[in-house]
């Protein structure tokens, strides 16, 4: 069978990419970057788009005059007009659409009390944008035939991804996790993963939807629903339907989390570790607990610590389901866990654990970053430090912050023209979110922090290469995703969904009502 | 998307099986955070 086409497609494609490459090098794109924000990716477009219209020319030039013989270079030669075409979706999506629903987001103001803008509400960023991309591709406009062998591409994005995923996190943080985040978030993920389980066989759904469904409802949503996806054979619609009830609760509990938690008097530490446990997604989570607290950011420490703990759960839930699927597919009673870890257990879950192994080495960052980022205050150059001016204006104005600890931490960094420990800084960053100080204090404090804070080089270039593999991987799977197969999915995921996650938020505000108090 | 007949893979991957894919993102991620490590500094 020959798979490439004599189309020039491909050679378009490349040509595309690299214009735009070129164009963005020259600086003729510079006002449309900068009103949408994106100067700062520029460099990213250059080599992004330079490599895909130099890979694009290449193999444009070799389908169209060569002539095709059946094997491994022709077939593998077949996806790349695919691949280039999600890519282009993926950067359009990335580069333009994400940035100009912002702006019209902004442009919008704030919903209600919540100080947010609504697409950070929606969560409408490259995830969401880009599957919803695909899907309007494939239903409205149909995948060119000279792109269908590259869309099959896009779980080796998403599965790349995920072991990249592991770069961001480190076992220092684990070893700073409270037991109780350990215990709890444990209980509730195993519990989430199980009930998902024992509903959906009762209520008929495919084992496949099942088991994507309650990796995605107990560890921690799109990452999970990706990396459980393969052991169940879960079909695109199925991921896609997962992702859309995680994001959908996530929305609708970071409107009643807040209000709820205010009611029942909850302090920072209990809401935290509520809104970490009974909140999907981490970008949702971050939101409901800045909701809580906008004038601190007590609550959002809290609420990412139990946030991270989830992704530990996750080879475990893995390595659960593929037994669980082998035993529900097999129809047999006992299954050998050995032969499913060897036959079954995803490999590239195995390439997550790994590249987390090496980044808990600090070859990536030094040993206690999370996400990258870390303190250190050892090497701050005297244009960073303090200025005679900048101490005068926080002096002026330390009359009005009231809580201890705040004017402790202003006091020290006064003294010192920095900042000088990693509560200190969190202490201050605290102080910037109250507003008790003018714009101008608050800047100085913004450039105190940023002075001590850093970012490790490579764990943020890991960070873009994720970002890049997931758009390019979720338009792909949108690709996948007919308005048909949506139907066959029916309701049932989200009634699901819905049971689970609100037993889950339940169960979690009872037992951290009784046994957490405001310190861990 | 209509279902295409492919002699190799299947609908949702050009590979012959999912361990195949594994291995191959798994190269490609250890490619990466070789190239990261070697040209960019900590």
């Amino acid at each position: 069978m020959i798979y490439s086409q004599k189309t020039p497609a491909t050679l378009i494609l490349g040509i595309v990419f690299a214009a735009y490459g070129w164009a963005v090098k020259q600086g003729l794109l510079d006002g449309m970057l900068a009103y949408l924000g994106q100067t700062k990716n520029a460099d990213e477009m250059v080599a992004i788009a330079l490599t895909a219209g130099i890979v694009g020319i290449i193999a444009g030039i070799v389908q169209l005059f060569a002539t095709a013989r059946e094997g491994n270079f022709d077939y593998y030669l077949s996806t790349i007009a695919g691949a280039l075409f999600i890519l282009l979706v993926a950067a359009v999506v990335k580069w333009q659409f994400a940035p100009l629903v912002a702006i019209l987001s902004k442009a919008m103001g704030t919903v209600g009390g919540t100080g947010k803008p609504i697409h950070k509400l929606l969560g409408l960023n490259y995830v969401v944008l880009g599957i919803l991309s695909g899907i309007i591709i494939v239903n409205y406009f149909k995948i060119p035939s000279w792109a269908e062998n590259g869309v099959r591409l896009s779980r080796l994005g998403l599965k790349t991804g995920v072991i990249l995923l592991g770069a961001l996190y480190s076992i220092a943080e684990l070893a700073k996790l409270g037991q109780l985040s350990v215990v709890m978030i444990g209980f509730f993920v195993l519990g989430s993963v199980g009930m998902v389980l024992f509903i959906g066989a009762r209520r008929h759904i495919p084992n496949s939807m099942g088991g994507v469904l309650s990796a995605g409802m107990g560890v921690c949503g799109v990452s999970a629903t990706v990396a459980a996806a393969p052991v169940v054979q879960a079909k695109s619609t199925e991921i896609a339907y997962t992702i859309g009830t995680i994001l959908l609760w996530g929305v609708l509990m970071m409107f009643i989390f807040p209000p709820l938690g205010h009611a029942l008097g909850m302090g920072p530490v209990q809401f935290g570790a509520w809104a970490g446990t009974g909140i999907l997604n981490s970008a949702q989570v971050a939101g409901a607990a800045l909701a809580f607290q906008p004038d601190g950011i007590e609550t959002l420490k809290v609420a990412e610590i139990f946030n991270i703990t989830r992704v530990l759960f996750l080879p475990i839930i893995v390595l659960w389901l593929a037994v669980w699927y082998v035993k529900r597919e097999s129809g047999a009673q006992t299954v050998n866990v050995g032969k499913v870890i060897v036959g079954k257990f995803p490999v590239f879950v195995l390439g997550f654990i790994l590249v987390f192994a090496l980044s808990s080495t600090g070859i990536f960052a030094p040993a206690n970053h999370y996400k990258g980022k870390y303190f250190d205050n050892s090497n701050v150059s005297a244009k960073k430090m303090l200025s005679d001016g900048d101490v005068a204006t926080l002096q002026a104005q330390v009359d009005k912050v009231q809580r201890e600890d705040r004017t402790a931490a202003l006091s020290r960094l006064m003294e010192n023209r920095k900042v000088m420990s990693i509560d200190d800084d969190d202490t201050l960053r605290g102080l910037v979110n109250a507003k008790v100080l003018d714009k101008g204090a608050n800047k100085i404090l913004k450039k105190a922090h940023k002075a001590v804070r850093h970012t490790a080089k490579r764990v943020k270039k890991f960070r873009q290469l994720i970002v890049w593999f997931f758009a390019f991987g979720l338009v792909g799977l949108g690709m996948q995703i007919t308005f048909a197969s949506i139907k066959q999915a029916g309701g049932q995921p989200l009634f699901i969904g819905t049971i689970v996650g609100a037993t889950k938020a339940v169960g979690a505000l009872i037992v951290i009502l009784l046994f957490v108090q405001e310190t861990i | 998307m209509a279902e295409p007949k492919y002699d190799r893979g299947s609908a949702l991957s050009i590979f012959k099986s999912d361990r195949a894919e594994d291995f191959v993102a798994l190269l490609i991620a250890l490619v990466l955070v070789a190239v990261v490590v070697m040209f960019i500094p900590k």
